[in-house]
């Protein structure tokens, strides 16, 4: 990480200049505790924490661009923060310097009905959107796990994936148009309001999931749609695992339908989430559940399919298929799955959180390898996640009985062996979480050197001095 | 063994949203679900069922989209189901409601239980269980955490009161309104949603139960709503900010003086 110590420290000077620029009032410099919050994102263990020296809050575009000019001038690191909730690290001040944190951006720019378009400003909670939009029969169809906190600046940054991607895709194909400050500090707008634009190098392709390192996004223009009016759950229980995640390409090329979600959890993975929730469905019984979700324009459509489907999957062998078709019955069994993360959040803080992701066809054959690893180690894997869309996640968590060093020791090589594990399997490292630094060191496993180095260029091109996000996704 | 088990379809709270002037939900737009503490009565008497035998006739009065709920219950396990319906019901309140359903069970006949949930979400009474007791001339149980046995013509059970349980022997037949300690709702199958797309459900107007015209809807409620005001939130809160010592004094000094005043210290 030599590159990282290039660095100039925050002067006091500095420090007085961000105050000119955005108001003192907006600057945080020498309080260590409320700078720690800012020194990490979701990702549980210490070791990939690194505390900022200065905090900005900016509330413009021009603002942002000064201090990206300063921060060039100055030889500063600056780190882009939306609400923290990632997983890969990717707001984390790796070289220290000004973390700037876009929570004061959060205006909705304009609701566009006639182009079912909106904008918004990079600090708006992704699930707000939804809420301004509803009752115009729209909505915006990212989901990611977190909807709640999320912002929908990071959402882009890491294109985020999420529940509904079998059938509504990534945050990436609902973005249109994006105002962009550069590292340099220009203030760029890409792409508009079209539906289709083939006018150059499709520059919002590359900035949506760039983790914050090739520009700031001060505004974000988002394709709607017509808001499904009917919505389906189902909840199926298997007695094998191997039975459940067979069964979801079988609903894929059998059915006729595209499901919304095809959520897998396994036995552990449910039982984890049930006993933290006090939740009684009777899980005992199943060696893994698929929550499956249908939705659309109307009440019949849905029933037809979700009846479709359900049959399918009573003939794959399930034990039982319970159907949610309205709100309090739906949020009963998508807390259980929205929960398995903090479920195993309180039984050890050694944990490593991974989202592989394989073809479908080989969603089966990872699974099994997955828990191959899992005995071969002594380590739990439980598994769960979007097996419609073949983005498996799984926590490595450490056995309760181990000494620290053990672990710290193992994990690596449990990791290598995923990953190894699903590039043997046509897939890779990250479906939605990112590479950040956290997975910097295994790009290497599943992206040949060529390629890294074309990334490394356009960094370059972008971000001569590597002053926006250092250290993520490849050393420069 | 026979149990009724009636229901009421509500707004599902989440999206309930108040009209400002008038102080009513908003009900149009909003999904209708079977009343939450409802899905406990539903939950016990299938278990009752799955220990005795028996059947399970479940109960609605409403209009004629609470079929719906009916069909849920009927998906989560009920045996069979019957709504009442009636522009003559309409405006009724607990006690015209109570008075109706006791009609429905009347007719229904034969029942050994009577099991409702404690109250509803959307008018928060619990008064029609109590209500329907009392018209059929029912011994009734309120506020039921746990049936622990039911022994020919009687049934014991635990009452919840604020000092821990009240355990009763009641004699059956019986009304019980159960809480949510009783047992965790089971979720609605498909082959129980496909048999209850098939069923057939009856509905009831005033003209096939033996209830009075004037005693029906509005016009039979003796109690009216009058107005609707939102409490306010009678707690205030003062911040007091101690930032540097200057300010800590001061904060300490109005801490001490709100305390005296309050009578606290």
């Amino acid at each position: 990480m030599a590159s990282i110590d290039r660095y100039n420290p925050v002067t006091s000077e500095i420090v007085a200049e961000l105050s000119g620029i955005v108001g003192e009032k907006y600057v945080i410099f020498g309080d260590a505790e409320k700078l720690q919050a800012w020194s990490h994102d979701e990702v549980a263990e210490e070791r990939y924490a690194h505390m900022p020296e200065v905090a900005v809050r900016p509330a413009t575009a021009d603002e942002i661009a000064a201090i990206m000019q300063l921060a060039n001038r100055e030889m500063i690191a600056v780190t882009p923060r939306g609400a923290g909730s990632g997983l890969s690290g990717g707001a984390v001040p790796l070289a220290g310097g000004i973390v700037l944190l876009t929570g004061r951006m959060n205006k909705v720019v304009e609701i566009d009905l006639a182009n079912m378009m909106i904008t918004v400003e990079p600090g708006v909670v992704t699930n707000e959107i939804n809420d301004l939009i509803r009752d115009d029969g729209l909505f915006y169809a990212g989901y990611p796990m977190s909807l709640e906190t999320c912002y929908i600046g990071g959402n882009v940054a890491e294109n985020a994936g999420g529940g509904k991607a079998v059938k509504y895709g990534v945050t990436g194909r609902y973005v249109t148009g994006l105002e962009v400050v550069t590292p340099t500090g220009e203030i760029v707008q890409l792409g508009g309001k079209l539906v289709k634009d083939v006018t150059g190098y499709n520059l919002i392709g590359l900035m949506v999931g760039s983790e914050g390192t090739l520009g700031i996004f001060t505004k974000i223009t988002l394709k709607l749609m017509p808001l499904p009016t009917a919505n389906v759950d189902l909840l199926c229980l298997f007695e094998s695992a191997e039975q459940a995640i067979g069964a979801v390409p079988k609903i894929m090329t059998g059915s006729g339908i595209i499901p919304t979600a095809i959520e897998f959890m396994d036995r552990s993975a449910v039982r984890a989430s049930c006993e933290y929730l006090n939740e009684t469905i009777p899980y005992e019984r199943a060696g893994a559940m698929l929550l499956i979700t249908v939705d659309g324009s109307g009440a019949e459509q849905v029933e037809r399919e979700y009846e479709a489907i359900g049959e399918m999957c009573l003939e794959a062998g399930a034990i039982e298929v319970y159907v949610a078709d309205n709100f309090t019955t739906s949020e009963r069994i998508w807390k259980v799955r929205r929960n398995i993360g903090e479920a195993y959040g309180i039984v050890t803080r050694y944990q490593s959180s991974e989202d592989l992701v394989v073809p479908i066809s080989e969603i089966p054959a990872l699974v099994t390898g997955m828990g191959r690893i899992a005995d071969k180690y002594g380590v739990q894997i439980p598994c769960y996640g979007h097996a419609g869309d073949g983005n498996m996640h799984t926590r490595v968590v450490m056995n309760p009985d181990w000494p620290v060093e053990k672990w710290e020791k193992t994990l690596p090589v449990v990791l290598k062996e995923l990953y190894e594990l699903a590039k043997s399997l046509g897939g890779t490292i990250s479906g939605e979480h990112g590479i950040g630094h956290k997975r910097k060191k295994y790009l290497p496993l599943v992206m040949a050197e060529p390629v890294i180095d074309v990334m490394r260029a356009i960094k370059k091109a972008w971000d001569p001095n590597n002053i926006l996000n250092p250290g993520k996704i490849f050393d420069v | 063994m026979r149990i009724i088990v009636p229901i009421k379809q509500v707004p599902e709270t989440n999206a309930v949203r108040m009209d400002e002037e008038t102080g009513t939900m908003i009900r149009e737009g909003v999904e209708a679900i079977i009343n939450p503490l409802d899905l406990y009565a539903i939950e016990i008497a299938i278990r009752l069922r799955e220990e005795h035998g028996g059947e399970i006739v479940v109960v609605s009065m409403g209009p004629p989209k609470a079929i719906k709920a009916l069909r849920e219950a009927i998906a989560m396990g009920c045996d069979s189901a019957v709504l009442i319906s009636d522009r003559a019901f309409a405006g009724a309140d607990t006690w015209a409601t109570s008075y109706v359903l006791a009609g429905a069970v009347k007719r229904i006949g034969g029942y050994d239980l009577i099991i409702c949930g404690e109250r509803a979400t959307d008018g928060d009474t619990g008064q029609v269980g109590p209500g329907i007791a009392s018209f059929l001339d029912l011994p009734v149980a309120s506020y039921i955490g746990k049936v622990d046995s039911v022994v020919e013509k009687s049934c014991r059970v635990h009452r919840l009161v604020e000092t821990g349980y009240e355990v009763l022997d009641v004699e059956l037949p019986a009304v019980l309104t159960v809480v949510k300690e009783i047992a965790d709702p089971r979720l609605p199958t498909l082959r129980g949603k496909q048999k209850a797309k098939k069923m057939e459900i009856p509905t009831w107007t005033s003209g096939d139960l033996e209830v009075e015209p004037d005693k029906l809807g509005l016009n039979g409620s003796p109690t009216r709503v009058v107005k609707i005001h939102k409490p306010t939130v009678a707690r205030k809160c003062e911040k007091l900010i101690a930032g540097d010592d200057e300010s800590i004094v001061v904060a300490v000094d109005r801490m001490v003086e709100f305390l005296k005043e309050k009578q606290l210290i």
